[in-house]
């Protein structure tokens, strides 16, 4: 029998009765021949590698990351109760000693959803990493510095999101570059918040490139960066759609290919995201995953049409990744240089489409920049529905000036706006009132 | 009249009933000649042969043969194409891996190779195999490997095993025990088969034969000689069964403990039906796809050697001898019920072996009893609990088990074993549950066979877009028309196993259900191009009607 070298556990919530709409690409079938390979390669029998039930997550734990417009409920189904549900026992079972990884192969996905939810955006109603972190920290305060890399084909905007003023939160994501894919952003430029600058690194790649390109990301500017970083916490969001035949993308990345990222990564925990090639890539992507995750050879795990040659890629791309790496890095490295000049308040508005959902939404954001916390902000919020909140975050180790600053927000909130919405993490109190 | 004979490891018991009476039974040792033990078991029986029109026999003879390696040497050839290497996962000498892979709707990638196959089975001849068993990754899709495999090498070998045909689940590893252990065995079975048959016969006893399997049916021996891994453990499905028939009131959630002499057997009975494993059982540590009820051993039982670790008492888990009130030398829980004056034993010689113990514990001797008795309850009360629990953990995959889940509680115990009677008071407290022990439990296994309905299941699997409906163990493969929707596939399903009895060995009024359904639409690029459907199948499991007399 083989024995695993790592103690793996795996959640597997396939939702067969959840679907956006029949013949959306996030539909029932999704994971059935995930199922059918995971069950025929006996996975589930190696000793060391086991199954576990999903869990549901309520509306406390959802409130930690978002602000749901008008509320929790309005904004998700039961489908996402259970696949952040799904997250957090996966968080669990590896930081109650019961497994050493564990891997949430669970849908709907989540990378695509910001802090404030005004609707669904990329398939995504809650970011189920975020919600799951969130949760580690809340129960697991000595988890401090956390890292999550988004292996997507899309860039994890969302997660970026949340995640923006955060310095305990590294964010790295690769992704194939943003002009010639959803969600159009992920770019260098867009390195984090003036208290975690450079805590946010986007490595965008070019269409077609292949396990080669990849891996050398992996190797030149994830790797050292997380050896810098030395997180207590390694989180993949391991997204399978920069597969060779993933039907919206465009890379050329193989099942082989992300078992190895997930050697070199190692990480505590996996989350599906996205993954579309339901019969050609997902089946042979999570067998390899799980595999690697346990320390069980996945040498022979194989796609039946790869064809290594096909998919080689052009020395341009190669050369290409070479130089970004080195950027990435080098930015990392001299990071403390990104920080922009200090001054009381800084402010940014965006606009925000929920193309899942065809709303838009503006957003303007005011923030602290603190010397003594991470800094407190709020975001003023205006939905194409027509709900126009206020919601006010005050971080983790926020000191008295920022707790106060944030309170104040939250207590004088006016009609102008529907609600106002707080998040003090370090209460862990997660409210709104209505104005 | 119906015969029921459970040969056990140690004892035979064999039962002779009529409608809902037992007319007679008998409790024997198991002799070295397991033909001869039966023989022995009926002639004791004291009834006359002529109004038996059913023989059940439960047996350990594949156990025995698997776990002790006293069967036919057997070779596999295996195809499996890309994925975990599956000589990772072979343990048997003859292992011939050759080309051909079928992928997850049983789309062929990579053909098979005759002369490869030729090469393999002439070696594995050479080696000395006289049975091989074919197995190919994702068979229960697509049949046509394992089919073209074993059509080269059948006139090779006396017995050759299809792996598709032991099983409609997915689990090439355990596949490939299943078929390799059937293949093994086959050949002492169809022995055995043919010896009881005959010496039957010389008792003029001309009933139909039939085997208990390890998930608590029975089949017929024509089905038991094709696959005889399926009476593998059926000791426990034995007594599970015969609690079943024991069992005043078959509704409700039934925790049913069998206490012996050093174990005590957990299981789960709802509404009548016992609890199976998941996947399938494990047999001397090998994983296989043979449907069995899912039981917990627990190493407590009335012969459990008492003992004393620090200050920590031990009830079990071995054993050392008799109990000193029945003439041992071991201080065990039957010594606590003697002390206590429940159980008739040497008083005497159970109060010498447990005083030197009570006083290591600073207590009297009738405290101490108490003590031992409560500890080896509260022990099985806390086994039975996490196995309720692990019974309740079991992962779903939709929103709505996970959020109306069918959990099991059970709301009361029988209790049947030696010990059991003594047992009953404490166990009721401690589980806080209303606790039955039932008459005759001393023939609780004979009788579970002799009672247990035949049964069998089927997997059906439909893909429209590739027009094909497969169900594994009839061997059926038939053109599944573009229209066809899950209620189409549902009543051929029921049609196919009704139409199969007798190759699936079912012999009673056959009362086919749809255990499981699912139906997808497969949608490429943005149109449906056909449905993925799978249905599971079987005939309802339990105690023949004429047991109460419906």
């Amino acid at each position: 029998m083989i024995k695993a070298l790592r103690k793996t556990g795996l959640i597997f919530f396939p939702a067969y009765d959840w679907e956006i709409s029949p013949t959306h690409p996030e539909r029932k079938e999704r994971l059935l021949y995930t199922q059918d390979q995971v069950l025929e390669e006996g996975i589930l029998d190696i000793d060391g590698i086991r199954e576990f039930k999903a869990g549901l997550a309520d509306e406390h734990d959802i409130s930690r990351a978002h602000f749901c417009v008008p509320d929790v409920g309005s904004r998700i189904t039961p489908s996402h109760n259970v696949s952040a549900g799904g997250c957090i026992e996966a968080a669990r079972l590896v930081l109650e000693g019961v497994v050493d990884n564990a891997f949430a192969l669970v849908r709907p996905p989540g990378h695509h959803a910001m802090r404030v939810v005004q609707g669904a955006r990329g398939f995504c109603n809650i970011n189920i990493e975020a919600v799951m972190v969130e949760w580690v920290r809340k129960h697991y305060p000595k988890i401090r510095k956390i890292a999550i890399v988004d292996t997507d084909c899309h860039h994890g905007d969302g997660t970026q999101d949340i995640y923006w003023h955060d310095p305990d939160v590294l964010y790295i994501s690769i992704h194939q570059d943003g002009r010639t894919l959803y969600p159009g952003s992920g770019f260098p430029a867009e390195y984090g918040g003036p208290n975690a600058a450079g805590l946010t690194l986007n490595i965008p790649l070019p269409p077609r490139t292949s396990d080669e390109g990849i891996l050398c990301a992996m190797e030149n500017a994830v790797m050292p960066v997380l050896e810098d970083f030395k997180p207590d916490l390694v989180i993949n969001s391991a997204g399978q759609d920069n597969h060779y035949t993933d039907p919206i993308t465009n890379m050329s990345f193989s099942a082989g290919g992300y078992a190895r990222l997930n050697e070199m990564l190692n990480p505590h925990i996996c989350v599906l995201e996205g993954g579309y090639s339901i019969e050609g890539a997902l089946p042979y992507v999570n067998t390899g995953i799980i595999l690697a995750l346990a320390g069980v050879d996945y040498s022979y795990i194989r796609e039946p049409d790869y064809d290594a040659d096909a998919l080689r890629q052009d020395p341009r791309i190669t050369d290409y990744i070479s130089r970004l790496c080195e950027q990435i890095y080098g930015m990392w490295r001299s990071r403390s240089e990104l920080k922009p000049e200090r001054r009381p308040f800084v402010e940014r508005s965006r606009n925000i489409y929920y193309d899942t959902d065809g709303i838009s939404e503006n957003q303007e954001e005011v923030f602290r920049y603190c010397d003594a916390c991470p800094g407190t902000f709020r975001i003023d919020s205006s939905a194409s529905t027509g709900y126009h909140i206020l919601g006010v975050h005050i971080p983790h180790g926020a000191c008295d000036a920022c707790r106060d600053q944030g309170m104040s927000w939250f207590e004088k909130a006016d009609h102008r706006y529907y609600a106002v919405y707080l998040q003090d993490m370090d209460r862990d109190i997660h409210t709104f009132r209505k104005c | 009249m119906i015969l029921g004979i459970d040969i056990g490891g140690t004892h035979t018991d064999a039962v002779c009933l009529q409608g809902g009476t037992i007319l007679s039974t008998i409790k024997t040792l198991t002799g070295e000649d397991l033909v001869g033990s039966i023989l022995e078991a009926i002639k004791g029986l004291g009834i006359s042969h002529d109004g038996i029109r059913r023989v059940v026999l439960s047996t350990t003879l594949s156990t025995n043969a698997i776990v002790e390696k006293k069967h036919a040497k057997t070779g596999i050839i295996c195809s499996a194409g890309p994925g975990i290497d599956p000589g990772s996962f072979f343990f048997g000498e003859a292992f011939h891996h050759v080309h051909g892979a079928m992928d997850h709707r049983g789309r062929e990638y990579i053909p098979i190779d005759r002369g490869e196959v030729l090469h393999a089975a002439q070696r594995m001849k050479e080696s000395g195999c006289t049975g091989v068993g074919v197995v190919s990754k994702f068979s229960v899709r697509n049949a046509a490997h394992e089919t073209a495999i074993a059509s080269l090498v059948k006139d090779s070998f006396s017995h050759v095993c299809l792996g598709h045909t032991m099983s409609g689940s997915l689990n090439f590893p355990r596949r490939l025990n299943t078929t390799y252990f059937n293949a093994a065995v086959m050949p002492v079975q169809e022995r055995f088969v043919a010896s009881v048959t005959k010496a039957l016969e010389h008792l003029g006893i001309n009933a139909p034969l039939f085997f208990l399997k390890a998930d608590g049916g029975t089949y017929a021996s024509a089905a038991a000689s094709r696959l005889p891994v399926e009476t593998i453990l059926s000791g426990p499905a034995a007594s599970l069964m015969g609690a079943v028939a024991l069992n005043s009131r078959p509704q409700g959630t039934v925790l049913v403990l069998d206490v012996g002499g050093t174990t005590t057997d957990i299981g789960i009975l709802v509404d009548g039906i016992p609890l199976l494993e998941p996947t399938g059982v494990d047999i001397g540590g090998v994983r296989t796809l043979v449907r069995g009820l899912k039981v917990l051993s627990v190493g407590a039982g009335g012969d459990s050697c008492v003992s004393i670790e620090g200050d920590e008492l031990l009830i079990g888990p071995g054993r050392s001898g008799p109990p000193a009130c029945m003439g041992g030398s071991s201080p065990t829980p039957m010594d606590a019920f003697t002390v206590l004056g429940k159980y008739d034993g040497d008083a005497r010689a159970a109060s010498r072996i447990l005083a030197p113990l009570a006083e290591r514990m600073s207590l009297d001797i009738s405290q101490f009893s108490s003590r031992i008795i409560a500890d080896m309850v509260e022990n099985i009360r806390q086994k039975a609990s996490e196995f309720i629990e692990e019974v309740n953990s079991h992962p779903v995959y939709t929103i709505q088990e996970m959020l109306h889940p069918d959990l099991v509680q059970p709301d009361r115990v029988i209790l049947i074993g030696g010990p059991a009677a003594l047992l009953k008071p404490y166990i009721a407290e401690a589980f806080g549950l209303e606790c039955e022990v039932p008459g005759q439990a001393m023939v609780a296994n004979a009788l579970g066979a002799a009672l247990a309905r035949t049964t069998a299941q089927i997997t059906l699997h439909a893909d429209t877009q590739i027009g094909k409906v497969t169900c594994p163990e009839l061997n059926m493969e038939k053109k599944a028309p573009t229209s066809m929707d899950i209620e189409d596939l549902k009543t051929l399903g029921l049609n196919a196993i009704r139409d199969n009895a007798a190759m699936l060995g079912l012999s009673d009024r056959v009362e086919a259900q749809v255990i499981e359904e699912q139906s997808f639409n497969m949608i490429r690029g943005f149109s449906t191009v056909g449905r993925n459907m799978r249905v599971k199948i079987q005939t309802r499991p339990g105690i023949l009607h004429e047991w109460r007399g419906q």
